[in-house]
């Protein structure tokens, strides 16, 4: 188990800058997941921790040990791929043990350590297989097998879920979780998945262009996030962002002809205030269908639709579609009136798209 | 992208490797430079002691092997140009056939399993274990029978014969790199196995396809053996032309000398335009499935 | 299936793989079938009129300079053959070519063909410059060497010379003609076994390496048991191939030696074509054929049973 900390971590290559100044301390035992959209350099990050690519500047330490100019055989690192790594001329109890006999490890103690591994992953039946004959779930489990046998300090993961099928990821997912909380190994996982990351991570690290945007922990990165870019990527469906113009008396909804004013939808009155052109995000969840007209706005209602056991509905501001919860019975019309949950009132600035609030720094 | 640094020993091990590496470039290119100049050299420069590196360029040797000057070669009927249009033309058929029959049936090893594989492979694979001189006579009394004595088919015969089989053990190295799954997902959306394969799988083979060529390409290129006794007249391709000009009075050196840089030429045309594809990986099966 | 899947997901896969199998078979037929009648037929037509006439003559007392009288002369052609030391002696000196030369090319070639399947500026035009000696006609190759190794005039004794070593009578002795005609060859078929090793060493995906190295496998344990191990098929292919064409070699000894001094190295094929265009006791050039083609195959059956023992893991 170790603590891992990047120093002002830049990783260019031939003039690109892949990695742009990212800071950021992984406790003992924490499970963070590096989590954005393609090219964002988190993978870049995790390679850079597994010794697999060098940092053009900053730092990289385990527990405040400088590793950078170590290779990513002497960190004592293991790691699990996107695309299976397994030794394919090599049988499954093979591929496992293969980094305790690289390292020379005592037999005795390689049988040992077989035994343990085969236990906690059910591997019985498959020990005298080759990988070629495992469908990949099962490969990514040998794969994830031959990584902890060694009791490395950091387990690294690189969106080893992305080549399984839909529905057997989620059984991976949580087996995964389970392991991770047993062992106790501090664990970097990436994906672009945001649902993995919310329901794997301690921590999530959002990452776009190289940069973090935000560490918090799952629900915070939810229900407080730092900018437009967080708040759109996180959550599905995706958070709905509208476009705020000041009016007489309030904030009008974008296109349509719809008022928020502070007195009905307790709009916080630094909102109508502020001077500058603002941007309202406003999750799904916390949009509402209600049928007392006291309550609401009337914008007109699309579709309602049911998603499992949730039903959702989408209506329109102008042109564009958005979408909210409906939480009424199952009786209810398809018609009723727009309900902004004040709660879940979340503000832009329209040109930055940092998030602005009485409690935010402006 | 993997740019991490290599300790000490590994940098010791590297300036060994360079050295063993650079041995083996002088060991290669070497001759090959000493053939090059030895060919521009007159018959009194040939043999003298120290070996001359600078002298007066001669042609008499590339003379003698174009049948130009005062070495022409009065006793065939056939032309170097036409000599040289029919090695064109047998081996570029001869290639390209072997090359085209020969990616059929590696594909068809590679993927199906079916009655007598094993047996089908080793044959192809023992076509090539006759030795020539062993046969030649057989070939010439055959092709007399069949009316294909000095003819460009009947090299294009034994150019295809001499060179499917190793066609087919290279591809099918080629084509067991390539996940089955590429051809699994097209059936599955409803196209044939021929649209798989056409559109599929050979794009993915092109550095074999080019490998093989270059293989094929050379044997057919210097096949001196069965082209000397199966062509008189007509159908001479360039390597026997070229050894028809160093007649009987002992070795021509300066014309073996030419002789070989001129055949050199076309084929490291030919290598130098599929250079790209040449580094293409074969696995011959080992990663299974992916 | 003989053992239970252990997921889901294991049980879904083999059902549709089933599924998929019988699909497969139809259209597979006819592909198999068009797809190889065209090598099979030429390769039938061209193989079976001489094997068997190889085979018919080997039996008979046949002599292409005489006409007519031919009789059947069953065993005999063999057992004079194989009575003759002499002849043994042609065989040993044609399995120490064929050792040598495969040996070599083999260990060169892996280690040449590993530094090529890294990245580097101008690798396409080394490596093409690196397979000129495959190019050249093998007549070409012998009488070049043939020209380096001379005694008098050579560049290689005026090198060894230069540096203070002794010259060596190259090709008017046994053991250095063997030596000889080994550098040669290697020289000329390396770079056969170069390309089809930076192929097979370029199969292997990175990933593989880049785990290995995370396991902690140094360089070396890597190349000892992840990249030989994983291009051991191509290599073998290779190993097969160059095999064959050693023992057949003929073209590169007519130049070089010419078979001399005396005939000490007149390889097996050199004695076949001797005793047929030279002698012309053409049943005896080919029961020698035979034999040498019954020791080629042999050998190779081994090899293949070998070749795909090891394939047999996937």
């Amino acid at each position: 188990m170790a603590e891992i900390t990047l120093k002002n971590l830049s990783i260019e290559f031939g003039g690109f800058k892949a990695v742009d100044e990212v800071s950021l301390t992984v406790k003992n035992g924490e499970f963070v997941v590096y989590l954005g959209p393609s090219g964002c350099g988190k993978t870049t990050t995790l390679r850079c921790i597994a010794g697999l690519v060098r940092a053009t500047s900053g730092d990289v330490l385990f527990d405040g040990v400088r590793v950078n100019d170590l290779t990513a055989s002497e960190r004592n690192i293991a790691m699990v791929f996107q695309f299976v790594s397994l030794y394919p001329h090599l049988k499954i109890k093979e591929n496992i043990v293969f980094p305790l006999k690289a390292r020379g490890v005592a037999k005795a103690e390689i049988a040992r350590k077989l035994d343990w591994v085969t236990d906690v992953f059910k591997l019985g039946d498959e020990l005298s297989r080759y990988p070629g004959a495992l469908p990949p779930g099962a490969r990514q489990k040998v794969a994830l097998a031959r990584a902890v046998i060694r009791d490395p300090a950091v387990l690294l993961l690189d969106e080893p879920l992305s080549a399984i099928d839909e529905q057997f990821r989620e059984e991976m997912r949580w087996e995964l979780g389970h392991l991770q909380r047993q062992l106790g190994v501090t664990t970097i996982y990436v994906t672009h998945d945001q649902r993995e990351a919310m329901s794997l991570a301690d921590r999530i690290v959002l990452m776009n262009n190289g940069r973090i945007v935000q560490v918090s922990e799952p629900d915070r990165m939810f229900f407080d996030p730092v900018d437009v870019f967080a708040g759109q990527f996180i959550g599905s469906p995706s958070m709905n962002l509208i476009d705020l113009a000041p009016v007489e008396g309030g904030l009008r909804l974008g296109d349509s002809d719809v008022t928020l004013t502070a007195a009905r939808d307790l709009l916080p009155q630094w909102a109508l205030s502020a001077g500058r052109p603002l941007k309202l995000g406003v999750r799904a969840i916390n949009v509402h269908l209600t049928d007392d007209p006291s309550f609401g706005v009337a914008l007109p209602v699309d579709d309602i639709f049911s998603v499992g056991r949730e039903r959702f509905f989408s209506f329109r501001i102008g042109d564009t579609v958005h979408q909210g919860v409906d939480k009424r019975s199952s009786t209810a019309g398809s018609e009723g009136r727009v309900h902004f949950d004040p709660e879940g009132l979340l503000f832009f600035d329209a040109a930055t798209g940092r998030r602005v609030g009485a409690e935010v720094a402006a | 992208m993997t740019n991490s640094r290599t300790s000490t020993v590994d940098l010791a091990t590297r300036w060994l490797v360079l050295a063993l590496l650079v041995v083996y470039t002088l060991y290669n290119v070497g001759p090959i430079f000493w053939l090059v100049l030895s060919s521009f050299k007159s018959r009194m420069d040939f043999f003298t002691m120290p070996p001359k590196l600078f002298f007066t360029p001669d042609l008499s040797g590339y003379q003698a092997v174009f049948g130009v000057g005062a070495a022409k070669d009065s006793a065939s009927a056939v032309g170097v140009f036409d000599s040289l249009v029919n090695s064109i033309v047998v081996s570029v058929a001869g290639t390209s056939l072997a090359v085209f029959f020969g990616t059929l049936a590696g594909y068809v090893c590679s993927r199906f399993n079916f009655a007598g594989k094993g047996d089908f492979m080793f044959f192809v694979l023992s076509t090539r274990m006759l030795p020539p001189v062993a046969v030649l006579v057989f070939y010439h009394l055959m092709f007399a029978r069949l009316g294909l004595a000095d003819t460009r088919f009947g090299l294009v015969l034994v150019s295809i014969f001499a060179n499917v089989g190793l066609a087919t053990w290279i591809m099918k190295g080629f084509f067991d790199g390539v996940p089955r799954e590429v051809e699994q997902i097209a059936i599955v959306n409803g196209y044939t196995r021929m649209y798989a394969f056409i559109k599929l799988v050979l794009p993915m083979v092109k550095g074999g396809i080019a490998a093989t060529a270059g293989f094929c390409f050379i044997f057919a290129w210097n096949e001196f053996a069965f082209a000397s006794i199966l062509t008189t007249t007509q159908a001479k391709t360039l390597p026997v032309k070229i050894s028809a000009a160093s007649g009987a009075t002992g070795i021509e050196w300066t014309q073996i000398c030419a002789a070989g840089v001129v055949l050199i030429i076309p084929v490291l045309i030919f290598f130098y335009l599929i250079r790209k594809h040449l580094l293409m990986g074969m696995t011959f099966g080992v990663l299974g499935r992916r | 299936m003989a053992s239970t899947p252990v997921t889901h997901e294991s049980r879904a896969v083999a059902h549709a793989t089933r599924q998929n199998a019988l699909r497969k078979r139809s259209s597979g037929r006819l592909m198999i079938f068009g797809f190889l009648s065209p090598t099979l037929a030429i390769l039938l037509f061209m193989v079976a009129y001489p094997v068997f006439s190889l085979i018919y003559y080997s039996f008979h007392n046949f002599s292409a300079l005489r006409q007519g009288t031919m009789k059947p002369v069953g065993f005999k052609n063999y057992t004079f053959l194989l009575s003759d030391p002499e002849l043994w002696e042609r065989f040993v000196f044609t399995g120490k070519f064929v050792f040598i030369c495969v040996t070599l090319q083999m260990l060169i070639g892996i280690f040449v063909g590993y530094q090529m399947q890294k990245n580097f500026r101008g690798r396409d035009v080394i490596f093409t410059i690196l397979m000129m000696p495959m190019m050249l006609s093998p007549v070409v190759v012998g009488f070049l060497w043939r020209y380096m190794l001379n005694s008098e005039w050579g560049l290689v004794n005026f090198l060894l010379s230069s540096v203070g070593f002794a010259k060596i009578d190259w090709l008017g002795q046994t053991t250095p003609a063997l030596w000889a005609a080994a550098a040669a060859d290697t020289w000329m078929w390396t770079p056969f076994i170069v390309l089809l090793a930076t192929a097979a060493f370029r199969g292997i995906p990175d990933t593989i390496y880049e785990a290995a190295e995370v396991d902690g496998a140094s360089p070396a344990y890597r190349f000892f048991r992840i990249t030989l191990p994983m291009s051991a098929p191509v290599l073998f292919i290779a190993l097969i191939l160059r095999l064959i064409d050693s023992f057949k070699q003929y073209d590169l000894f007519v130049a070089l030696t010419g078979g001399g001094p005396g005939s000490s190295t007149q390889t097996v094929s050199f004695t076949v074509a001797k005793t047929a265009f030279s002698y012309f006791y053409t049943g005896e050039a080919s029961a020698l054929a035979v034999i040498l083609l019954v020791i080629i195959i042999g050998l190779s059956m081994i090899l293949v049973r070998h070749l795909t023992k090891m394939g047999e893991k996937y």
